[in-house]
């Protein structure tokens, strides 16, 4: 079957002039993600798709004098596309051998394509030296279904296959496939924010976000891929990432070159992704993406490559020839597969489902909305539950009715709200795997403490936070824990304690990772920064100014880059992340004691089990975790103690109580304690009795902001529909308390939450 | 004056217009929303005085500006009817107002810079004056009034001394 795109591609292509470049930029980036990402497609028809789209691009840039020979390329590309298509859709059942045919035509090789039919699983035998090849011109639209027609327009391709790469290993037997299925759909968003970027980039190549996106997006890939143990995919992913790296470091300008080298690259990871996903399914050795081997030599030698000494072929069609020839041209013939590789990777695509298939990913704003519509729902129910035409109808039918529809909307709105909410468990397990593998690799001895797994948050919030945890961890671990003999000798037990615990602390949630290792070291922290240009020698930082440096993008400390970390990303991504989701991260250290990272999370969206209670004519939610004990006070129980505090004694225990109307203005409220209600509110360290007109019922809310119009509120965590469909406000019980103590309304820092 | 004058020329195009305080008031009808009638409002504790609360707008919490206290004008004697629901670079505000009057059409030659009253007035929240069919109507620059410098006002007045 012809992918739709194409079809769409075709039309498009023939009605489009060359100075449209709005339709023609759309028609790139279809075809540009049709390329890389659709798994339904061969390799071929998908190098088709590119090379159409590389063609467009080339308009865009308005690097060719003739951009209507260009728009003819690509428009060829796009025929000779759907033509493949079509082969292999005719070519059924045996998809494998129409793929073959099509890719042995473009790699000219009759001889191995009968040799690849007879024992596909073979690698056939291939010239192992980098062939010197004479650029031949080559028109895309020869493609022809049959092989004789094939071998006439033979191209002459270089053949790159080293001995030694003939598959990229096997999937690791000890391999957790739920952890690989993650690593493969998060990978592949990665690659997603990659592509973005790099499109980003040429349009704007002095865009560095851009190139720093396109840097992290490899960096985790590799990172992720050599924990999983998958040794080929990290290492090329290092190649590539190096090449990022070098353009971040202004070492390398970002030249046509180098961008045809980042989005192979980008491609390439990609295949690598789906690659793995087959060989886990047939339990054959990964399949060497086509492009893998001709990339490797090129990311192996950018600076030739980038220089313009190709040491590929540049194919470039006849249309294209008046193409300055600085210009390199992906082309449809470019890929040079190894066969089996091909012939591999064709037969998963056709295979069953996979451990990513299984969940469905939905847009979080589809989601928020679905909650809700899910909360208007409810609420319109108990208005009419509520309207005295049905309560006092005397029409029992009736109200059993509605009550009963209510019964289900409420089960409805549990529902929807558990959809976003996630335990950190799994999140956690994974932490614990990467602890043992991380501290094996770097010869130490870690022990992983982990508290408080079942803590939910919200599905993106832990989406969200588990790469920078991936990097805190590794970091603890590789740069934190000294090695055994270095802790005997500072006096520590030879194990050292990582310890990553989360909890919910008002109205947030706080996950912190705690080690017991050397600590920051803060000379060399700011000696770095002033290395690197990050801080001027004059400037006077404070400690946790310094800690924060840790932060700053490329800020390294570590001495030798490893593949485990040490190249300066992790911690900016790191906050990065955790300041997308509105969080914070706090730094605690102590030199030779360890290190406490604190990550703080608003709980935006974390369903709360909250009391509802009344003061004046306001109504506010306490979160219920807050609440120890309510009660109604005996006028014996309360003192004043001068010049204005009160106390309240309860079995023993004197309590400040905190007047919720006086603290927050509200008129109308109850001012002696004996009429109104106390609720003893607080964490352990700091406990004040609260005094509330009402208590009105428990009720579940869910978090919402009070919208950016209003900012924080000191002592209010946000705002929650309560079921009259008005706003009742959520207090944040650790920053009320900490106004109430100290007047103070700045924003809680470390040293007051620690 | 040069710059307000060039700012005017380009004012031309449709407003909501809307009675506050006996004045008839014009917001460009591009930044408008919706409108709604007066619902109950939440006052939310430690914020200006003209933050008047916030409301449920269909399961979105969004705060709500009241424009006399903004203005340092004395308070409403009847009831306000409406909250008309403004998005400025993706913030929706509501801003009360007394009614809703017309949409009307002003053409750029309709339309004055506002005048200089000295320092104690607060024209710079007036993209200009429209006086077209013999009404005049003060045009709101609602940016610069819903201005996030201003919200950060907000966030950072220290509120306690208002809220004993």
């Amino acid at each position: 079957m012809i992918p739709a795109e194409l079809n769409d591609a075709a039309f498009i292509v023939i009605q489009l002039q060359p100075d449209e470049h709005d339709d023609i930029k759309a028609l790139r980036d279809t075809l540009r993600h049709f390329a890389v990402f659709d798994d339904t497609a061969s390799t071929q028809v998908r190098a088709h798709a590119q090379h159409a789209a590389t063609a467009l691009s080339l308009i865009l840039l308005g690097g060719s004098d003739d951009p209507g020979a260009l728009l003819a390329q690509a428009s060829e590309a796009i025929d000779a596309a759907i033509k493949v298509a079509e082969q292999a859709s005719r070519g059924e059942p045996r998809i494998t051998k129409t793929d073959l045919i099509a890719i042995v035509h473009d790699a000219g090789d009759a001889g191995a394509l009968s040799a690849a039919m007879d024992a596909p699983v073979e690698p056939p035998a291939r010239p192992t030296a980098l062939a010197s090849v004479e650029p031949q011109p080559v028109a895309p639209t020869t493609v022809a279904p049959s092989i004789a027609v094939a071998a006439s327009s033979a191209v002459s391709a270089p053949v790159i296959v080293h001995a030694t790469f003939a598959d990229g290993g096997m999937v690791p037997d000890d391999a957790d496939l739920s952890l690989l299925g993650d690593f493969i759909a998060e990978s592949r968003d990665s690659m997603a924010g990659a592509e973005a970027a790099l499109l980003e980039l040429e349009a704007n190549p002095d865009d560095i976000e851009a190139v720093n996106t396109v840097f992290r997006a490899f960096h985790t890939v590799k990172g992720t891929a050599a924990f999983m143990g998958l040794d080929r995919l990290a290492e090329f992913a290092h190649h590539a990432e190096s090449l990022l790296s070098r353009v971040r470091d202004r070492e390398l300008p970002y030249t046509q070159a180098v961008a045809n080298l980042s989005l192979r690259s980008n491609d390439v990871l990609g295949e690598f992704l789906v690659a793995v996903e087959a060989s886990v399914q047939s339990q054959q050795p990964i399949a060497l993406p086509s492009d893998y081997a001709a990339l490797m030599h090129d990311l192996l030698n950018v600076d030739a490559v980038v220089a313009g000494v190709e040491t590929r072929a540049v194919v470039q069609s006849a249309t294209a020839s008046d193409l300055p020839s600085a210009t390199p041209m992906p082309s449809p013939s470019e890929p040079e597969p190894s066969i089996d590789a091909a012939a591999r990777s064709s037969v998963s695509r056709a295979g069953a489902k996979t451990e990513a298939d299984l969940s469905v990913r939905v847009r979080t704003d589809r989601l928020d909305r679905l909650i809700d519509m899910v909360g208007e729902l409810v609420i319109a129910q108990s208005m009419i539950a509520a309207d005295p035409a049905v309560a006092n109808s005397g029409q029992h039918e009736l109200v059993k009715k509605v009550s009963q529809a209510g019964k289900i909307m409420r089960e409805l709105q549990d529902l929807s709200m558990s959809m976003r909410m996630v335990p950190l468990k799994s999140t956690f397990q994974k932490l614990t795997r990467l602890v043992r593998d991380v501290a094996l690799k770097a010869g130490k001895v870690v022990e992983l403490v982990t508290d408080g797994e079942e803590t939910e948050l919200d599905r993106n919030m832990v989406d969200a936070i588990a790469d920078p945890l991936v990097h805190m961890v590794r970091n603890a671990v590789d740069h934190g824990v000294e090695g055994p003999s270095e802790r005997e000798r500072a006096g520590k037990p030879r194990a050292g304690r990582v310890k990553l615990a989360a909890f919910q602390q008002g109205g947030s949630v706080i996950v912190e990772l705690r080690d017991d290792g050397r600590g920051l070291n803060r000379e060399r922290i700011l000696a770095k920064a002033i290395e690197k240009g990050l801080v001027s020698p004059s400037q006077l930082l404070t400690d946790s100014e310094i800690n924060g440096l840790i932060f700053a993008p490329g800020f390294s400390t570590a001495e030798t880059v490893t593949d485990i970390s040490g190249r300066g990303v992790g911690m900016d991504v790191v906050r990065r992340n955790i300041e997308s989701i509105r969080g914070r991260i706090d730094i605690h250290s102590v030199l030779g004691q360890g290190t406490t990272f604190q990550i703080r999370l608003p709980l935006t969206l974390a369903v709360t089990d909250g009391m509802l209670v009344r003061v004046g004519a306001e109504r506010y939610v306490v979160p219920l975790t807050s609440i120890s004990l309510s009660f109604r006070p005996e006028p014996g129980m309360l003192s004043t103690i001068p010049p204005g505090g009160e106390v309240v004694m309860l079995r023993g225990e004197v309590l400040p109580v905190v007047r919720l109307h006086q603290l927050f203005g509200i008129p109308g409220a109850v001012t002696n304690p004996s009429d109104g209600i106390l609720m003893i509110v607080g964490d352990g360290a700091y406990r004040v009795a609260l005094l509330v007109d009402q208590l009105l019922g428990q009720q579940q809310v869910v978090a919402k902001a009070l919208g950016e119009g209003v900012g924080e509120v000191p002592g209010i965590s946000g705002g929650a529909i309560l079921s009259d469909g008005r706003v009742g406000l959520i207090i944040d019980i650790a920053r009320m308390t900490q106004i109430a103590r100290t007047g103070d309304a700045r924003p809680t820092g470390l040293s007051q939450a620690a | 004056m040069a710059s307000t004058v060039d700012r005017t020329t380009s004012l031309g195009g449709k407003y909501l217009t809307f009675f506050l305080a006996g004045e008839e008031y014009g917001v460009e009808i591009l930044r408008v929303q919706e409108i709604i009638s007066m619902m109950p409002v939440t006052r939310v504790p430690r914020t200006p005085p003209y933050i008047r609360g916030v409301i449920n707008l269909r399961g979105k919490v969004i705060p709500i500006m009241d424009l006399r206290e903004k203005f340092g004008m004395p308070p409403a004697t009847e009831p306000e009817q409406v909250m008309i629901v403004v998005q400025v670079d993706g913030v929706q505000i509501g801003v009360v107002a007394d009614k809703v009057s017309e949409v009307a059409s002003i053409p750029s030659e309709d339309i004055d810079p506002t005048p200089d009253f000295g320092a104690d007035f607060h024209t710079e929240f007036l993209l200009g004056l429209g006086k077209s069919n013999g009404r005049l109507r003060l045009l709101l620059d609602i940016e610069r009034v819903l201005s996030t410098d201003e919200v950060a006002a907000i966030t950072s007045m220290p509120a306690l001394a208002q809220a004993t």
